[in-house]
C-alpha cells in the first residue's frame, strides 16, 4: 500500500514528459469521441469516467507500449546506470521542477510555502551541485508537491471527467491545461532531445517498483489506476485533508446498514455507487 | 440491624459495580487507538523476522492479528457494494472466505522485510456516524513517512479496522471500484477467479 503514492508521482512525472501536439491531437480526437459515443450502450456510467470505453482501450495501448517499449528501454537503462547516478539524475530533473512549484505556490497565494521552496531550489542549485544532491531534504526541507493543476483546482475550477492520455497516461479535463502551463513552466521542456531521453529513461526507471505493484495488487488494473490517481490528485488538491475519504467511509458504510434495515426490498434505484465520485465532493 | 443491612447492601453494590467496571476493562475495552496499535506492533514483528519465516511463515503469524484488528467481513460486504444483495447465500461466503484469505495473503506479500520502519500515533477523531479515526504515519528510514489513518467501527463490545487510508488513498473506495466493476462486467465467477489468482500470485513471490 505505501507504494501506490510513489507509483502515482512517477506516473505524473511521466505525464509531464509532454509531446504538445500528441496532446492537442488528442483533446481534438477524444472531444470527438465524446460526441459520437451513445451514452445508452453503457450499462453502468460512472460519473466521474464517462469516456471509460474510449479510456480503456488506450490504457491497454499505453500499457502495450510500456511493455514492449518503455520497460526494455529502461530495464537496459537501469542495468549500466548505477544507483547513486539514477538517484542524482532524479535529483537534478526534481530540482529543475522545484522552479514551477514555487510559481504554483504563489499563484495559490501560500507564500511561506513559496519560501521555503525558492530556499529548497537555492540550497539544492548550490550546495546540491546543480540539484545532483538533494541537500533539502537532509537538512528537513521536504519537497511540496504543488502543480497548475492544483492551483486550478484551488481556484475553483471543476476537475471535470477522467481521461486517459495516449503514451501520458492518467489525466483529467482540467489536468490537460495543467499539464501544458508546468511543461511550459519547466526548464527541461526547453533543452532538446538527448536531455529529455534521460528524464523520460529516469522517470520509468524510478516507476518500475510501483508499476509492479499495481500488477501484484490490482484485479482490475485501469480501475485500480483510475481510482487511485483520482484520490491521490483529490489528495493533493485539498492538501492532504482527507476529509472527502472519511465521509465516503461513512457513505459506503451506511449503505451496508441500511441494505441490512431494507433487506429483501428490491434496489429500484440502482446507479453505481453515487458515493464514490469523490469530484463531486472536492468542492 | 438496619443501618448494617443497609451498610451490606451498599458494600454489595459496590463490589458489584466495580466488579462489572473491571470486567468491562478486561474483555472489551481496547479502544480504537489500542486496537490499532496492537496490530501495528504485531506486523512490525512480522516484518522483523520476515526473512527466515518465509511467505507460509508470515501468513501463518498474520492471520489472527489480521482477522481480530479488521472486521474482513464488514469489508468484503461494502466493497461489492450494492451487488451483496443479488448474489446468493453461498456466493456471499465464498467471498468473504476469499476476501479474508487475499486480506492476509497481501499483508504476507507487501510486509516481508524489515529495513527500521516504525509506527507513531498522531492523532484519533471520531466521525459522524460513530466512528473513529486514528491518524498515524508510518516512518521509513530514508524515506518520506506514509499517513496511514485507520478508520474503525464498534463491533459487538470491539473495535474493528473497516478502512485504511494510506496517504489519502481509501482502500476500501478502491476496492470498491474494482470489485463492482469486474461484478458488472465479468460476473461473480470471474471476481472469485481473480482474488484467487492474487492470492496465488503472492504466495509464489
Amino acid at each position: 500500500m505505501p507504494m501506490n503514492k510513489s507509483y502515482i508521482c512517477n506516473r505524473n512525472a511521466k505525464i509531464q514528459q509532454t509531446f504538445l501536439s500528441v496532446l492537442i491531437g488528442v483533446a481534438i480526437t477524444l472531444g470527438g469521441c465524446a460526441t459520437t459515443k451513445a451514452p445508452e450502450q453503457q450499462q453502468i456510467v460512472n460519473k466521474a469516467d464517462p469516456y471509460e470505453n474510449v479510456n480503456r482501450k488506450i490504457y491497454i495501448f499505453n500499457d502495450t507500449v510500456d511493455n514492449y517499449v518503455a520497460e526494455p528501454i529502461s530495464d537496459a537503462y537501469k542495468w549500466i546506470t548505477p544507483q547513486f547516478m539514477q538517484t542524482g539524475v532524479f535529483n537534478f530533473f526534481n530540482n529543475l521542477k522545484t522552479i514551477n512549484v514555487v510559481i504554483n505556490d504563489l499563484l495559490q497565494a501560500k507564500f511561506k510555502q513559496g519560501a521555503a521552496d525558492t530556499g529548497r531550489f537555492a540550497l539544492n542549485t548550490t550546495l546540491g551541485l546543480a540539484g545532483f544532491v538533494d541537500v533539502g531534504k537532509s537538512v528537513g526541507l521536504e519537497q511540496n508537491e504543488e502543480d497548475f493543476e492544483q492551483t486550478l483546482a484551488v481556484w475553483g475550477i471543476p476537475q471535470g471527467a477522467y481521461l486517459v492520455i495516449p503514451l501520458l497516461g492518467p489525466s483529467t479535463v482540467r489536468g490537460i491545461p495543467g499539464t501544458l502551463f508546468d511543461t511550459a513552466a519547466n526548464p527541461t521542456s526547453y533543452v532538446g532531445m538527448p536531455v529529455q531521453l534521460v528524464y523520460m529513461l529516469n522517470a520509468r526507471a524510478s516507476a518500475e517498483g510501483a508499476l509492479k505493484f499495481i500488477d501484484e495488487a490490482a484485479l482490475d488494473p485501469y480501475v485500480f489506476t483510475r481510482e487511485s490517481f483520482l484520490q491521490w490528485r483529490n489528495n493533493l488538491a485539498t492538501n492532504g485533508k482527507a476529509e472527502a475519504s472519511l465521509d465516503l467511509d461513512d457513505e459506503l458504510d451506511s449503505d451496508v446498514d441500511s441494505a441490512t434495515t431494507k433487506d429483501k426490498i428490491p434496489a429500484v434505484d440502482n446507479k453505481a455507487a453515487p458515493a464514490l465520485h469523490l469530484d463531486a465532493e472536492a468542492k | 440491624m438496619v443501618l448494617k443491612n443497609m451498610r451490606l447492601a451498599i458494600v454489595f453494590i459496590f463490589c458489584l459495580f466495580s466488579a462489572v467496571n473491571a470486567f468491562a476493562q478486561d474483555g472489551s475495552g481496547a479502544t480504537a487507538r489500542q486496537v490499532v496499535e496492537k496490530f501495528q506492533t504485531e506486523l512490525i514483528a512480522v516484518m522483523k523476522n520476515g526473512k527466515q519465516l518465509g511467505y507460509a511463515g508470515r501468513y501463518d503469524k498474520l492471520n489472527d492479528p489480521v482477522s481480530n484488528s479488521h472486521d474482513l467481513t464488514k469489508i468484503a460486504r461494502i466493497v461489492v457494494g450494492k451487488e451483496w444483495e443479488k448474489l446468493s447465500e453461498a456466493q456471499q461466503q465464498k467471498l468473504v472466505d476469499v476476501f479474508i484469505r487475499l486480506s492476509i495473503a497481501s499483508y504476507a506479500h507487501n510486509f516481508k522485510d524489515y529495513s527500521g520502519e516504525s509506527f507513531v500515533f498522531d492523532s484519533e477523531e471520531e466521525t459522524a456516524r460513530g466512528g473513529v479515526v486514528v491518524h498515524s504515519r508510518l516512518l521509513i528510514p530514508d524515506d518520506k513517512p506514509v499517513k496511514f489513518d485507520y478508520m474503525l467501527k464498534e463491533k459487538g463490545n470491539s473495535w474493528r479496522i473497516i478502512n485504511i487510508i494510506a496517504n489519502g488513498v481509501s482502500d476500501l473506495a478502491l476496492k470498491r471500484s474494482e470489485y463492482t466493476t469486474i461484478l458488472q462486467r465479468e460476473g461473480f465467477d470471474a471476481l472469485i477467479a481473480k482474488i484467487n489468482e492474487k492470492i496465488d500470485n503472492y504466495s509464489k513471490q
